[in-house]
């Protein structure tokens, strides 16, 4: 490993170098995935490769469908939601994914 | 580097849905996978025939991997602790790559 | 200090500091840019999720994928002050 040495230690324990590794650090841990058309997963991250196509395992999906009120102006929010024992989801619909918490470093 | 390319190949000959990003879901049996994750599916169907006629006639068709969204796989044919490790090794190489 | 100033050169110099994150959808994401790569896609900490300017969720960690990303900014307002 090399090490920067024109840069002091900073006072962080940890630093990430490759944003991927906080998908790495999340192997076999229930994740949260947001896609595009406003569906959400929660599921246990099984694979993933560079272009964030996953299989995760016990997945929920949630779709939301903002609907407003012509009268109140009000949002409404329906959801729809759906189970996989195990499901493949193309990468290039992904927005953003994030661990449940903080993971342990 | 191809580990997706390399589990599906593991699947061939199993049943598996495929879910397109217009809504579309393919029934049926794994025949292929290329590097691309373009998928062959052999005697496939469709949950809503009347409403896709056009697939009553059709046994076996190739899916383009840029328009799936989801593969509803069937659990009993996956190893989640080797699939980990696949990724983990992976990971690994891409890193030694950088 | 520094007279001509690359886009990476940026990069470098806002990681660890409170960023906004504005992708092609039109949401914003604020948080404490962890770090990033050539695709733009961005590790963030103590996410907050904006739709139409609301603050609609908040996560510890994000992982942004690149491609939705259209720009990224130093995030000046907010009570966020950590580096003072």
């Amino acid at each position: 490993m090399a090490t920067s040495e024109e840069q002091p230690p900073t006072t962080q324990p940890f630093t990430l170098e490759d944003p991927l590794d906080l998908i790495r650090l999340s192997l076999d841990e229930r994740i949260y995935v947001k896609l595009r058309n406003n569906r959400e997963l929660r599921g246990r991250l099984h694979a993933y490769d560079q272009h964030l196509n996953m299989i995760l395992g016990d997945v929920e999906e949630v779709r939301t469908q903002i609907e407003v009120d012509e009268e109140t102006m009000e949002e409404i929010f329906k959801t729809q939601k759906r189970n996989f024992p195990m499901l493949y989801v193309r990468g290039d619909g992904i927005i953003l994914m994030s661990p449940p918490e903080k993971p342990t470093y | 580097m191809p580990l997706f390319h390399t589990f599906f190949k593991t699947l061939v000959g199993k049943e598996m849905t495929i879910e397109l990003k217009n809504n579309l879901l393919i029934h049926g049996t794994l025949i292929s996978v290329d590097q691309f994750l373009n998928i062959k599916l052999d005697k496939i169907s469709v949950p809503d025939p009347d409403k896709y006629p056009q697939f009553l006639s059709i046994k076996n068709c190739f899916v383009r991997g840029s328009v799936i969204r989801y593969i509803h796989l069937p659990p009993s044919e996956v190893d989640p602790t080797s699939l980990q490790e696949a990724t983990r090794k992976e990971a690994m190489q891409s890193k030694m790559q950088q | 200090m520094s007279k001509k100033q690359t886009p990476s050169d940026f990069l470098k110099q806002i990681t660890g500091k409170p960023v906004l994150v504005k992708l092609n959808s039109g949401a914003d994401y604020r948080g404490i840019l962890m770090c990033l790569d050539g695709y733009m896609n961005i590790a963030l900490e103590q996410t907050e999720e904006y739709m139409n300017g609301e603050l609609r969720n908040k996560y510890g960690d994000t992982l942004i994928r690149g491609n939705n990303v259209l720009y990224i900014s130093t995030q000046k307002k907010k009570d966020v002050v950590l580096f003072e």
